[in-house]
């Protein structure tokens, strides 16, 4: 039995389980015609969840230990790949380096203000719904990448397994949602500003956005770059400012 | 120019490998030096340098083109570990769960919309005042 459990804990696991789960969720999606929560990335996600909360129960130990002795090792290395993938934005912006070279102060500035004004909306969500200081501190740097976000979050006094948490849900969010928010808002009226929009949900958005066209892909890897400079400089000032 | 009439042949895949390790490798040495209170990630810093070497014409868009576009193809499966790892702090959604949830919702629609939007009004001003081409319509 421990043979098994020790082989159970190497990157097999992770590595396989993440791909079946995915690949599930892509045969539903495929099979019903795009049901939105049979969309492949949201749909493994909750059954990866679902996976290691049942394998817990069976063996009689919490979930975070699961995860963390059979499942993360795998995981670990299929998402190091991200990585690279993330690198490789630079390949839709050099396409369209045209846009980028007219309209670069443009970018910038509509970047700087929206952040600014959605730093507003959350905070006063946050106040209207009754967070406690640490959570709301935690999903303010939430347009950011994880990597930029999660240290900003600590220095404002946020927890930070909060703000890795907005970072991935917003992302599925996102990827989820996009068609409808842009049907809903007709935010398909300005291809640079569905980019840097949907370049607010990190690598998982540009991804989204390269699927509409190279022109939104691309702003969307300028909107990665730039708005987690924006939160890097703006968001502790904010706090500081408003908390 | 016959030249440019032959398909472009994509570098061999190791080699495309080997040009994203390397800019990852630059990349982790360049982030180091950032403080601690300004952090840019290895990856941000990789997609600005590729970029800079493509336009500078260091590297050619085929020689990193297949493998690139390959990974940015199958992100949604490279991101289910990240969503996944909600599984290791599933006591943080106990107490506040549904407000934070409630509250990221908010945020990533108003990022998007508001977003697009602030853009679509900004490039139209720009418009007006210098006049020219606009590259921000759909039709």
């Amino acid at each position: 039995m421990t043979a098994l459990t020790n082989n159970l804990a190497l990157p097999f696991t992770g590595i396989f389980m993440t791909l079946v789960v995915f690949l599930t969720g892509q045969w539903l999606f495929k099979k019903t015609n795009g049901f939105f929560l049979f969309q492949p990335l949201f749909f493994g996600m909750v059954v990866g969840i679902i996976i290691l909360i049942i394998w817990g129960k069976v063996q009689g130990r919490p979930t975070a230990y699961i995860y963390q002795h059979f499942y993360k090792p795998g995981a670990d290395i299929v998402f190091w790949f991200v990585n690279p993938a993330t690198i490789a934005f630079a390949i839709p912006l050099y396409k369209r380096n045209d846009v980028l070279k007219k309209y670069w102060f443009d970018i910038i500035l509509a970047l700087v203000v929206s952040s600014v004004i959605c730093l507003f909306i959350t905070l006063g969500t946050a106040k209207l719904v009754g967070l406690s200081h640490s959570s709301a501190a935690g999903l303010l740097p939430e347009a950011a990448t994880t990597a930029i976000a999660m240290p900003v979050a600590e220095a404002i006094g946020g927890n930070s397994a909060i703000t890795a948490m907005a970072c991935i849900v917003k992302a599925v969010i996102l990827y989820v949602l996009a068609d409808i928010l842009i049907k809903t808002f007709r935010l398909q009226r300005s291809k640079i500003g569905l980019g840097l929009g949907l370049g607010t949900g990190g690598t998982i958005g540009s991804a989204k956005a390269l699927e509409y066209g190279m022109l939104e892909g691309a702003m969307a890897s300028v909107c990665v770059v730039i708005i987690g400079i924006v939160v890097d400089l703006v968001v502790i000032p904010f706090a500081h400012l408003f908390m | 120019m016959p030249r440019k009439d032959k398909p472009r042949k994509g570098a061999p895949i190791l080699v495309q490998l080997a040009i994203f390790a390397g800019i990852l490798w630059i990349s982790s040495i360049i982030s180091a030096f950032f403080p601690a209170n300004f952090v840019v990630p290895t990856p941000v810093i990789g997609l600005v340098l590729l970029y800079l070497l493509l336009t500078f014409k260091v590297i050619k868009l085929e020689w990193v083109e297949g493998m690139g576009m390959f990974l940015i193809s199958i992100l949604g499966f490279l991101f289910v570990p990240s969503g996944i790892q909600i599984a290791n702090d599933l006591n943080i959604l106990k107490d506040e769960g549904l407000q934070v949830i409630f509250v990221i919702f908010v945020t990533t629609v108003s990022l998007v919309v508001i977003t697009t939007w602030v853009t679509r009004f900004i490039i139209a001003i720009h418009q007006k005042l210098v006049g020219g081409g606009n590259n921000d319509r759909v039709d």
